[in-house]
């Protein structure tokens, strides 16, 4: 608990006082949108982020076995926690909806405790909508069996359109 | 019962793992995520639907990027029914298969308008003649959705009812395995009482088996108690016939019934042995045997055994050499008939079971295992030996070496055993070591309790001066060849005090030997006409028993040890090695006549000294007085002169019961003898024999020669007493 007490303050210092880098304005499509508790806003009071964006945040890489794909498959793309900083999102709650407006909630925790990814390439390539494009909240499963089970399977959504911080 | 339980914790270890498996199943397979996807399917088709139809509708309001998108969510969604967790579920089932190929179809068709590429433009025209297929999806789909509804409900109910059947199977076996533990449980009770009355019944066992053990112990104590009395009132009556058999001797018999009566006399011998040997086994088992130690002087002791001894192993041709060491103290504490006991069983036992070579008797100090002094005798012989399995039962009871000995060599069996209780009850053992034909040794072991004694005036004196005479003048033979010998031994003999005499060979000694008295012969080996050992076997041999049983001493240069075996094999008493020292001449005399000046002394001045010293009367008249009142003169006369008459015989009768070696008869002779003597006031004569009756057994052979012919004087001296007090006519020409 200490621990995670400690990456939450952690956090909270890297958000307050971390690079007062501000949010750009998106330039492309939108793809993403986080609202809610976000400090950082760049249109409105939600962070917006086009592709571009996503691309400029430090990139991760994981190969995994999931529900959705009959073989392991590579997934890449910024580390949740870094999309949540990069807006100044601060809570302890994620609402993520989907273009076919599928909810479901993660714990803000889930971002600091798991590499939790935001994955925009399959095998290196864009995700299309029908792919379950074009952005893919995805758990580490390879990393942790705890991981593998129908709580965190369902809390991967794809399709992603917005996320509320709460 | 162990079976049942290993097969009841397999089975629901069993039952466990199915479950376990049962859960792993759902969570691979999610099905009923598979269903919310066909859900989702459905409603994503259904807002498609409503995109497409409003498309149609009008060119104005089609929102191309709004019905792309809805149309490319559906396609993602239908393309997850694709995947191998939904068509596991599908597989072979109707209404998945046609609604999946159906919308496949639709879809390949509206790619050309709505696909990635999109070769087609998108217009409300062409939208318009997708509706159609769009709109038969309907149908086929909800009824998909419905179908894999009702799959999964059936799946999910199967599962519940696969958990409860598991669980109700668990239950049965949770309650069998209560049932189990609690069965074990009763049986380690029962196990538990049954263990706690065997060991009440081996307490009780225990009891009763200590109880039945001291009344054995006390009833077998009682019996040896019992036989111990019995032997000890056996003896008595059985002392009185061997009395009357003695005196039976001398009632003038015949030659045949002096046979039977030797018979007699030997059978009632052995009995004797056997009842003494009983009594010694039954008091050392009741634990009443105790010793009683004296004064004992060590070569008193060996001189004993040895005159005893001899005659038995002379008849065998055996040769037996008692040596004892000089160092020892003259006189020792010790029981001495004890002590003599053990030394004659086991001399005995060498000279029974040898029939050749020579039986050795040596006495030394040894030390215990606790470093005390000991006294060791030790008895060597050539005999027949035992293997280790014999040596092993030797001391056991009634066992001799093996049943073929027994028979050869007869004798109860106790003898070995009293001799080893014997000795552990003085705090020593005797042990036996042998080898199968390399005859035996015993070796028997005391605590050794020396005594100060006064030293014998002559002792010392002959040791560092052996001119001096430290025994009494004795006549000395020397058998010896070479003049210059002579001449050295007769001033060896003479500066000791001694008279010398000389052969110059064998014959010349035998000669000397039966035409005088000699106290000892000193014998050369190596003489002309006839050897050493040839004289000594001729001297042994003479029919006077004070000339056959004369000391010889054994003269040689020969140190071997055969040599030594030759000569006491042929009967010499012991051997000196040339040249001969003053020393040890002395201490052999010393050996042979240091520890009985009296006798000596007796010996040469006739004077009653065996007893107390004092003289004893030749007649006394008082006895001789009260015979006369008792009968008539003539009566006593006729009885004195039977007496008188029989003298000779009576002498010759001792002699020969010497030389045979035949101690019993010498006993029972002397007895008889003294008995009569007694009768008639010949109180030295009585005294005399008791001195025979009493040595005969233990006193050296040429001591008991000597008794003999003081008998011989003073039966003659009697005679003259009683011619003096006029009950006898003088004997005439």
């Amino acid at each position: 608990m200490i621990t995670r007490r400690r990456m939450m303050c952690c956090l909270a210092m890297a958000v307050s006082t971390g690079p007062s880098l501000a949010l750009d304005a998106p330039r492309g499509p939108v793809v993403l949108t986080v609202y809610g508790r976000v400090s950082k806003p760049n249109r409105g009071d939600t962070a917006q982020f086009d592709m571009a964006m996503l691309e400029r945040l430090p990139q991760h890489s994981f190969v995994a076995q999931t529900p959705w794909y009959a073989s392991a498959r590579k997934f890449t793309g910024p580390l949740l926690r870094d999309v949540l900083a990069a807006c100044g999102a601060q809570g302890s709650n994620l609402r993520a909806t989907a273009l076919n407006d599928y909810r479901v909630d993660l714990p803000f925790e889930d971002a600091l405790r798991f590499d939790v990814l935001l994955a925009r390439l399959l095998d290196d390539k864009p995700m299309a909508v029908r792919d379950k494009g074009p952005l893919f909240i995805i758990y580490p499963f390879g990393s942790s069996a705890e991981l593998r089970t129908t709580v965190y399977y369902s809390r991967s959504a794809w399709q992603l359109k917005s996320l509320e911080v709460q | 019962m162990g079976v049942a339980l290993a097969l009841v914790v397999a089975a629901v270890a069993l039952v466990q793992a199915r479950q376990f498996a049962l859960l792993k199943h759902t969570v691979v397979y999610q099905d009923d995520y598979v269903v919310l996807s066909l859900y989702q399917v459905e409603a994503e088709y259904l807002r498609l639907r409503e995109h497409w139809v409003r498309a149609t509708l009008d060119s104005a309001v089609l929102d191309r990027d709004a019905l792309q998108l809805r149309y490319d969510i559906w396609v993602s969604r239908v393309g997850l029914l694709h995947n191998e967790r939904a068509a596991r579920l599908m597989v072979g089932n109707g209404d998945y298969a046609e609604p999946l190929a159906m919308m496949d179809r639709f879809i390949a068709r509206s790619d050309k308008v709505l696909g990635t590429t999109k070769p087609l433009p998108v217009t409300p025209a062409v939208l318009a003649r997708l509706l159609p297929e769009l709109d038969a999806l309907a149908a086929p789909i909800h009824t998909m959705t419905l179908s894999a509804s009702h799959h999964v409900s059936e799946q999910i109910a199967e599962r519940n009812s696969a958990v409860r059947q598991h669980n109700q199977v668990a239950l049965m076996l949770t309650v069998f395995l209560s049932l189990l533990v609690l069965s074990f449980g009763l049986m380690a009770m029962r196990q538990m009482r049954l263990l706690g009355e065997r060991q009440r019944a081996l307490v009780d066992l225990t009891a009763h088996l200590r109880e039945a053990r001291q009344q054995a112990e006390a009833a077998s104590e009682a019996k040896s108690v019992f036989l111990a009395n019995m032997s000890h009132e056996i003896r008595t009556p059985f002392h009185g016939l061997l009395g009357m058999l003695s005196l039976l001797r001398d009632t003038g018999l015949n030659a045949r019934q002096v046979d039977y009566l030797r018979t007699a006399t030997e059978s009632a011998d052995h009995l004797l042995t056997i009842l003494n040997d009983v009594l010694d086994m039954s008091l050392l088992e009741s634990g009443r045997l105790t010793l009683t130690e004296e004064p004992v002087d060590l070569r008193d002791l060996l001189r004993e055994v040895e005159s005893l001894m001899r005659p038995q192993a002379q008849l065998k041709s055996l040769a037996l050499h008692i040596d004892a060491d000089p160092g020892l103290p003259e006189k020792v504490r010790a029981d001495r008939t004890r002590v003599k006991q053990i030394l004659f069983n086991l001399v005995n036992n060498a000279v029974k079971f040898s029939d050749r070579g020579v039986v050795v008797v040596e006495l030394h100090r040894a030390s215990a295992d606790d470093g005390s002094e000991q006294l060791e005798f030790v008895v060597t012989d050539t005999g027949i030996g035992m293997d280790q399995a014999t040596l092993e039962r030797l001391f056991k009871r009634f066992s001799q070496g093996d049943e073929s000995r027994s028979r050869r060599h007869g004798g109860t069996g106790l003898g070995l055993e009293i001799s080893r209780s014997l000795a552990r009850l003085m705090g020593g053992d005797v042990i036996a070591k042998s080898m199968p034909g390399e005859g035996s040794s015993f070796s028997f072991r005391m605590p050794l309790h020396a005594l100060e004694t006064a030293p014998r005036p002559s002792l010392p004196a002959a040791t560092t001066d052996p001119a001096l005479p430290g025994v009494a003048s004795l006549r000395v033979l020397v058998a010896e060849d070479h003049p210059v010998n002579r001449q050295y031994m007769a001033a060896l003999l003479e500066g000791m005090g001694h008279r010398p005499f000389f052969a110059g060979n064998g014959l010349e000694a035998v000669q000397a030997i039966r035409e005088q008295r000699f106290d000892i012969v000193l014998m050369d080996l190596h003489m002309p006409l006839l050897d050493g050992v040839g004289a000594t076997l001729s001297i042994r041999g003479l029919p006077d028993g004070v000339a056959a049983t004369v000391p010889i001493i054994a003269l040689t240069a020969d140190a071997f040890a055969q040599t030594r075996e030759r000569c006491l094999m042929a009967g010499m008493n012991d051997f000196l090695a040339k040249p001969v020292s003053p020393e040890r001449l002395s201490a052999m005399f010393r050996r042979l006549f240091g520890g009985a000046q009296a006798a000596d002394a007796a010996a040469d001045g006739y004077i009653d000294a065996t007893e107390s010293g004092s003289a004893a009367v030749v007649l006394d008249r008082t006895t001789l007085d009260a015979a006369l009142r008792a009968m008539p003169r003539e009566r006593l006369t006729q009885l004195l002169h039977s007496f008188f008459d029989e003298g000779p015989e009576m002498v010759e009768r001792l002699r020969v019961a010497l030389r045979d070696g035949q101690a019993l008869d010498l006993r029972v002779n002397a007895h008889a003898a003294r008995g009569a003597a007694l009768n008639f006031g010949f109180s030295a004569l009585a005294q005399t024999a008791q001195a025979l009756h009493e040595g005969a057994t233990h006193v050296p052979a040429h001591e008991i020669a000597r008794l003999i012919q003081r008998y011989e004087q003073l039966l003659a001296a009697s005679r003259e007493a009683c011619e003096a007090a006029g009950l006898l006519e003088p004997v005439t020409g």
